[in-house]
């Protein structure tokens, strides 16, 4: 039945320097890129050229929304700052709305402090509603972040790929489900 | 008024699945305002044959 492959990129929802959730993403890349159905890439905020003096579809990039229109879903890692998502991240995200239409996305939280994003994730999920995206119900959270890296981005605690397995194992789900959906279910 | 027309696929010409509307602020999307929400209804499509989306204000 599937005759492409599911495309499920990995945006990194950040562009503080020193940023640990670059770590994380690489991360859920290299795993997403286990699953022999599914293509992905790291998205990262920060190499898009998006202005700041407007918003919304008015500020476009054609490569980005390419990108998302080809998307089956997204996983989103957004680390926590002030209990809420960084800015350029809704930046960049408000800059489409038709490419996110009925499609899977999936958090992944991450902050210095012991909640892992949690607050951040709940922040998204009206964002993520209005955008016309559909929440799984399994997170992905990172505490203390600085914590279960190394120096050089290699994890150290391995008990999070079996939770990042659950995570993708629901999300690769709710992309099939919602392609279907979407190409043969009318209104 | 919804049109009953089939949207056809922009990239492939392919005839398209009509799975969402929203109503989105008429800035940008070319279209005239409804007066009692202050935007126009967009309908969204998707396409059965190579995956493209589409959108189109409905009429």
């Amino acid at each position: 039945m599937e005759a492409r492959s599911l495309y499920i990129p990995a945006i990194l929802g950040t562009t503080r320097q020193g940023r640990m959730s670059k770590h994380v993403a690489q991360l859920m890349v290299q795993e997403i890129g286990k699953h022999s159905q599914v293509e992905t890439e790291l998205i990262d905020i920060g190499d898009l050229p998006l202005p700041t003096n407007n918003a919304g579809e008015g500020i476009k990039d054609s490569t980005f929304a390419s990108k998302m229109d080809r998307a089956d879903g997204l996983v989103i890692v957004a680390p926590e700052y002030n209990h809420g998502y960084c800015g350029l991240l809704k930046h960049v995200l408000d800059s489409c709305l038709k490419e996110y239409v009925h499609k899977a996305v999936g958090i992944v939280g991450v902050s210095a402090g012991p909640f892992g994003g949690t607050r951040v994730i709940e922040n998204l999920l009206p964002v993520m509603r209005e955008l016309g995206m559909v929440n799984i119900f399994w997170d992905v959270n990172f505490s203390t972040v600085q914590n279960i890296f190394d120096a050089g981005g290699q994890l150290l605690d391995s008990a999070y790929i079996h939770r990042i397995e659950k995570f993708l194992k629901e999300i690769i789900w709710m992309a099939k489900t919602l392609r279907y959906g979407r190409e043969n279910i009318g209104l | 008024m919804r049109s009953t027309e089939k949207m056809r696929c922009p990239r492939c010409g392919a005839s398209m699945n009509h799975h969402a509307d929203k109503i989105v602020r008429a800035d940008g999307m070319n279209g005239t305002p409804l007066p009692d929400f202050e935007g126009v209804m967009v309908e969204f499509h998707s396409c059965p044959a190579c995956g493209a989306n589409a959108s189109r204000i409905e009429h």
